[in-house]
């Protein structure tokens, strides 16, 4: 966990091991303050965050003499005014994030008061903290980084804000700002980065941004924004879940070219006029899920995209020409849930060589689709789930010798992710996936798979997460099973013919997999899950979108979209999500339910 | 004859001097553990640590540097394929901690 490779391994996480092995050992050092003092600020942060991790601080008074400069308590709901009183003792202090801290209120954050070097200030979601708190946070005269969406804050308290001159990132998320409250921050000419999200914001009060003259981020999604005007400086504008009419209108000069534009659930109101207006010729990151969208000829100017975005939008087979010109760059396509077909897919092969990310989830594409889809030889994940795949065919009408199309997969020598869940693929045809020598999850989910299936899999050797659910697996077939070498979690929900003692047995036989079952104890949930269920994949950025720089690390938010179905199957999963991907989840409501806990 | 033996077994080991005085006569292969002890054997600038194969830590206390030379020889056997525990006990992490990252170890 520990992001310093130093740290791990060594004399040095050896010693941070045994100092954080207990609460006990904590106890024994932790009055060691002139040593504790004189401790290197990186090693003392790596102490701390292990502590927080490993969740052995029972008492806040621990935290006495530290110099820490970096503390993530994010999440931590014990975090209460006795902590900040300790934390208010943190002299080198330069980050602090104490979002989702519920019990933060505005009385625990007075003792952040004149805390002068720190910098950055995380209380997104700390639902207590109200205008009145928000005079403590002022004190820091050098802030530079505030985080304080979904918080209590009005706009009142927003305008008190525009003292904090040095602020370069300001996430007002989901605070119902007026244009006014806005207006009064027009002195922060700093900023680089703005978050407006679900703010009352509207066509009014968007020329005052021209105010920034840095400002490079810019979200006011989930406003009643339509036009904005020309902002030379933005390269990553998010206007998810407004209605666009115009954006950049009244060109001037550039001084920064358009990176990324997110417009999910986004009514276009003529996309074809409004992309006509926009330099699009630098957009490497276009999300338009879920929009009006459904020709993609303003794909034509965007020559450099590598991350497009275009399920849930009822896009055709006309409009994958547009991509495949575009393509050449493309990396990463979502086509989930859209009416795209196998001769759509023809159109691509050839034309997107450096793919590595596809989804085709819930399209209409069938086995036909895999001979192109092995012609593109980057993929690295492939999600063919719910697609009418059935990975078996007859050679031809008079001859019915069965053919096995997944093993056109094989020339796919990156290949590291397939999902074929929920599509008509039997035990025989799952064979030739034994040749995906690089393949490290696989996602299985049918009721016509059986034992056969599960034993197919053993010489997998690099597979390290299987997902075997719905299928008709019995507690013979398991124990039977030899795991390849490096699979750690095994899904087996849903297997309903399994029965509660043989999990036991099965986990004594290979104590380093992690068992996921609904009579197996606990299912914790995590990326792997979420990355299979790709029913669910729709990513909504709004207060989460980083600015460039941070790409690889912006969280993707889950979102269920239209079918009820899906809805109900994933319940289950949803049950587990850790409280704060539900907030977040709360952002694909709509606006009036963000509030609702 | 005996000066002959004796330089080889001077080349062979290094002393480790702490911050008391005390000082640890260590093979210079369990010494080179260290990054940092390694470096300051081996550069060819010629210090005073090079030419005498001793090096002082006037910031590493007694019991300290003595945890921090059985860890070399620890580490040299575990690297061999042996596999125990290297014990460490809570109060004295902080310490080492500082001492080991000096060190680079």
């Amino acid at each position: 966990m520990d992001g310093d490779p130093e740290l791990v391994g060594g004399l040095v996480g050896r010693c941070i091991d045994a100092a954080t092995a207990s609460a006990e050992s904590v106890e024994r050092w932790r009055r060691q303050r002139r040593t504790l003092d004189r401790l290197p600020s990186y090693l003392a942060d790596a102490l701390l965050r292990r502590i927080i991790q490993r969740r052995i601080l029972l008492y806040p008074s621990w935290l006495e003499y530290n110099s820490a400069e970096e503390i993530d308590l994010k999440g931590e709901s014990p975090v209460d005014v006795e902590w900040l009183a300790y934390l208010g003792a943190f002299r080198h202090l330069r980050r602090l994030n104490l979002a989702n801290c519920r019990a933060v209120n505005n009385s625990a954050i007075w003792y952040l008061s004149g805390m002068n070097n720190l910098k950055e200030l995380d209380l997104s979601r700390c639902s207590k903290i109200t205008d009145a708190g928000i005079n403590h946070v002022l004190t820091i005269q050098n802030l530079e980084k505030l985080h304080v969406s979904e918080t209590g804050l009005t706009s009142n308290g927003v305008v008190l804000l525009s003292s904090l001159q040095n602020l370069n990132l300001l996430d007002l998320g989901g605070i119902s700002i007026t244009n006014e409250a806005l207006c009064s921050l027009q002195v922060l000419t700093n900023l680089e980065y703005l978050d407006l999200w679900g703010s009352k914001i509207s066509n009014r009060g968007v020329p005052v941004l021209e105010m920034f003259p840095k400002l490079s981020f810019l979200n006011i999604a989930w406003t009643e924004v339509t036009e904005l005007p020309y902002l030379p400086s933005i390269t990553c504008l998010n206007m998810s879940n407004c209605t666009i009419c115009s954006i950049f209108y009244g060109k001037g000069s550039t001084s920064a070219p358009l990176l990324k534009l997110f417009g999910l659930g986004a009514t276009f109101v003529d996309a074809d006029k409004l992309f006509s207006i926009i330099d699009t010729s630098h957009v490497t990151y276009l999300d338009v899920s879920s929009s009006s969208i459904c020709n993609l000829h303003f794909l034509v100017k965007m020559d450099m995209i590598e991350h497009l975005d275009v399920s849930f939008c009822g896009i055709t087979d006309d409009s994958v020409e547009y991509i495949a010109k575009a393509g050449k760059g493309l990396k990463f396509l979502n086509a989930s849930n859209s009416k795209l077909t196998s001769q759509g897919i023809c159109v691509l092969a050839g034309n997107v060589i450096n793919l590595e990310t596809l989804y085709l989830s819930n399209t209409s594409v069938d086995d036909v689709a895999l001979s192109y889809i092995a012609l593109m030889p980057s993929l690295r994940i492939v999600d063919l789930s719910r697609t009418k795949i059935k990975g078996f065919a007859y050679e031809s009408q008079d001859n019915l010798e069965k053919t096995f199309p997944l093993s056109l997969l094989q020339n796919l020598s990156h290949l590291e992710s397939l999902n074929l869940e929920d599509t008509l693929v039997e035990d025989e045809a799952l064979l030739p996936l034994v040749f995906l020598k690089q393949l490290r999850c696989l996602y299985l989910k049918s009721d016509l798979l059986s034992d056969v299936s599960l034993h197919i899999l053993s010489p997998l050797s690099s597979l390290a997460y299987l997902g075997f659910r719905n299928a008709v697996l019995s507690n013979s077939g398991l124990l039977l099973f030899v795991p390849p070498k490096a699979l750690h979690t095994l899904d087996l929900r849903g297997c309903w013919l399994l029965t509660e003692n043989v999990f036991s047995s099965f986990c004594k036989l290979h104590p380093q997999i992690e068992l996921r079952h609904e009579l197996a104890g606990t299912v914790p949930i995590d990326e792997n899950v979420s990355a299979g269920s790709t029913s669910l994949h729709k990513t909504y950025l709004t207060s989460e979108v980083r600015s460039e720089g941070s790409d690889g690390c912006f969280v993707a938010i889950i979102f269920i979209n239209s079918s009820f179905a899906c809805i109900n199957n994933k319940l289950h999963d949803l049950k587990k999500l850790p409280k704060e991907l539900k907030t977040k989840l709360g952002l694909g409501l709509g606006p009036t339910e963000l509030r609702v806990e | 004859m005996e000066t002959g033996e004796e330089n080889t077994r001077k080349e062979e080991t290094v002393k480790l001097i702490s911050a008391e005085g005390f000082e640890f006569v260590i093979d210079k292969k369990a010494a080179m553990v260290s990054q940092t002890i390694r470096n300051m054997l081996t550069s060819p600038g010629g210090f005073a640590e090079t030419q005498h194969g001793q090096v002082t830590f006037p910031e590493i206390s007694t019991p300290i540097l003595e945890k921090i030379c059985q860890y070399f020889y620890w580490s040299l056997e575990y690297s061999s394929g042996k596999e125990t525990e290297f014990h460490i006990e809570p109060e004295i992490t902080l310490e080492l901690m500082m001492a080991a990252n000096y060190l680079h170890t």
